[in-house]
């Protein structure tokens, strides 16, 4: 599940990086394209100025020479300043045609040579016009009429040419140039979209699937919470019946214990009666024996007969034999009784109220105040939350507590219980603590089973009191636990729930 | 002269039935003394063969009765015994070991007139006997009143 996730959102990361890179790389290459193209555009409109240069030169040329001829036939003088100009603005523009045609070596060279014939042919020209200045404007007529071309006009003529070839091909090549540009261009930035368009679409069908993944994780968890629910409110059933088969198990038994017990009990009596019966008989006899033997006078008949030597101590062993049965019984008797008592208490109804801890502690002390004052012990109080729970069952807990506490006292040294509590979490956690002889770390499970007792047998008791207190506390939905060392005191801690609702109770009890 | 009170023992446990006659016998009860082991054989003697108890009709009878038998409960004999028109005035001693304060009020509840716990201790034994010794020789002061 964890490195899947991890997974994708690594690979969610990298898509999210991928996109933010060709989106740049696009940006970048369109940038550099789009000044390409630019550039190129440039050298198109540069091939088309060389062109309309050319075309200007060449006007230029013509009209220098129409004014030539023009004056040469009629020696008007307005033809001489229109020849005056055309021959003026000729060396501008062909100065300006050759800065235009720097970039290329060979209309560098075409140029320099139209550079030549032109001046050869505005040499003409000058000749001509000298001509008709001269009055020799025949001469040149005859030239004309002669149809003689020079070799400086079909120089023009054929530099021009080469020249708007030359240009021609540029422009052919420069436009396409211009057009590859543009169509790169615009495949990079369509080429770019769509990666990132793909990266999109592939982040979405990731995030859909990562979140569908998490839709399908939320539904197994709410699953496996309901399964969870279920299986703890089936163990719980399962615990409680089991609970209930061993209090009801625990009730029968010592209930059918008791009944063999009662006919122990009664013949043993019967024995005892039988017993006195048969003493006495036998010191009648033994009697009237002796009586007979040392024939007897007037003694009183109503003198008890006594026993002795052999007799009377088959009689006290006869008696001591049935005070330990009675004894035993008597032990058998109140181990069933507190059995019957706990699982009578395990039957019990507890039901939850508010519970003022301090007044409730505050009795049972004085009930066992006497007690405290016979052995000098001292009770001190502490804090005491109060807390909802069942009255009976915390009475219960807090008089065994107290009254152990009291009972098993270190000789010699003057007792001394605090009781105390504080509230942490909702659950409200109570300390009975003495100084008295305390219980070996050995023995500190023992102390809680039923029966068991731990220490220094000097004390009347059962061994039921703690078995008892625990479980109530686990009844009322908490724990205990004990901290002892021998000799150095003793401290019971009770944590129980604050607001206890009655949940943890046997319901059908 | 009135029909002297029979007295009905429904007790599974022999020793306690025994305990039980020697004591009543201790205290000066000489009664007659039905004794039964198991609920079944007590129904049949109390309710006849045809169930409806008209066998025992107009007897003065009393019902000394162990509410933990092996074949039926003592609470379902003490119920037919209180529901059934001949034998309901009997008087009925419910003897068990139980001194469940729930299960006694159940049996107040169906009309048993004493309940006694069976007690280990013997003179508490003794000392209930006694009584239920008292309890037989009131009602047998008035016999025919049954």
């Amino acid at each position: 599940m964890t490195p899947v996730s991890r997974r994708r959102t690594a690979l969610q990361i990298l898509l999210l990086s991928a996109g933010f890179l060709v989106l740049i790389a696009v940006s970048v290459a369109s940038v550099l394209l789009v000044n390409k193209a630019r550039d190129d555009n440039a050298w198109v409109v540069h091939t088309v100025e060389v062109e309309s240069q050319i075309a200007n030169l060449l006007v230029e040329v013509r009209r220098a020479e129409s004014a030539t001829r023009a004056y040469l036939l009629t020696s008007a003088p307005q033809y001489l300043t229109e020849y005056q100009t055309a021959t003026a603005g000729i060396p501008v523009a062909l100065d300006h045609l050759s800065n235009l045609t720097t970039d290329n070596p060979a209309q560098v060279a075409n140029s320099a040579k139209l550079r030549t014939a032109i001046e050869q042919r505005l040499a003409e020209f000058a000749l001509g016009i000298d001509r008709v200045k001269n009055n020799d404007a025949a001469t040149s007529v005859a030239i004309l009429r002669n149809n003689t071309s020079t070799d400086a006009l079909e120089a023009i003529a054929k530099i021009g040419r080469d020249m708007r070839a030359e240009e021609d091909r540029l422009f052919a090549l420069r436009t396409a140039t211009a057009d590859r540009t543009q169509v790169f261009a615009s495949s990079v930035t369509i080429a770019g979209s769509c990666m990132v368009l793909a990266l999109a679409g592939f982040s979405i069908v990731l995030l859909r699937r990562s979140s569908q993944a998490r839709d399908e994780a939320e539904a197994r968890l709410l699953d496996n919470n309901l399964n969870l629910e279920a299986t703890v409110d089936e163990r719980t059933a399962d615990l409680r019946e089991a609970n209930e088969e061993i209090q009801r198990f625990a009730y029968i038994v010592s209930h059918d214990l008791r009944s063999p017990l009662v006919n122990i009990m009664g013949f043993t009596s019967e024995l005892e009666e039988l017993r006195g019966d048969i003493f006495k008989r036998i010191a009648t006899l033994n009697r009237s024996a002796s009586m007979a033997l040392a024939m007897p006078d007037d003694a009183t008949d109503t003198a008890e007969p006594e026993l002795e030597g052999s007799d009377k101590q088959l009689s006290d062993d006869f008696t001591e034999s049935l005070a330990f049965i009675k004894s035993s019984i008597a032990k058998m008797d109140r181990l069933i009784t507190a059995i019957l008592n706990l699982t009578r208490e395990g039957r019990r109804e507890f039901k939850p109220e508010r519970v003022d801890v301090r007044e409730l502690i505050e009795s049972i002390v004085k009930t066992v105040a006497h007690q405290a004052a016979e052995s000098s012990a001292t009770i001190q109080l502490g804090a005491l939350p109060n807390m909802v729970s069942d009255r009976l069952a915390l009475e219960q807990i807090f008089s065994n507590l107290i009254d152990n506490a009291l009972k098993y006292l270190k000789d010699g040294v003057p007792g001394a219980v605090t009781i105390g509590g504080r509230t942490k979490l909702g659950f409200a956690i109570y300390e009975v603590k003495d100084n008295g002889r305390g219980i070996d770390a050995k023995d500190h499970q023992r102390i809680f089973d039923l029966f068991r007792r731990a220490g220094t047998q000097d004390k009347p008791g059962q061994g039921i009191g703690l078995a008892h207190v625990r479980a109530l506390v686990r009844r009322l939905g908490g724990t205990m636990s004990v901290a002892s060392e021998l000799h150095n005191g003793s401290t019971f801690t009770i944590t129980l729930p604050v607001n206890w609702t009655g949940k943890n109770r046997d319901r059908d009890s | 002269m009135s029909d002297p009170v029979t007295i009905i023992m429904i007790e599974d446990d022999e020793g306690h039935a025994r305990l039980i006659e020697r004591n009543i016998r201790r205290s000066g009860v000489n009664n007659e003394i039905v004794p039964f082991t198991n609920g079944t054989e007590a129904i049949k003697y109390l309710f006849g063969t045809d169930g409806t108890g008209a066998d025992r009709k107009g007897q003065a009878l009393l019902i000394l009765l162990d509410l933990n038998l092996p074949d039926t409960s003592g609470i379902d004999i003490l119920k037919r015994v209180k529901e059934n028109k001949y034998l309901k005035a009997t008087p009925v001693v419910v003897l068990t070991t139980t001194d469940d304060s729930q299960e006694i009020k159940r049996c107040y509840e169906l009309g048993c007139n004493v309940y006694i716990t069976k007690p280990v201790n013997y003179e508490s034994f003794a000392n209930a006997i006694r009584q239920l010794g008292l309890f037989f020789s009131v009602i047998q002061v008035p016999p025919a009143a049954i």
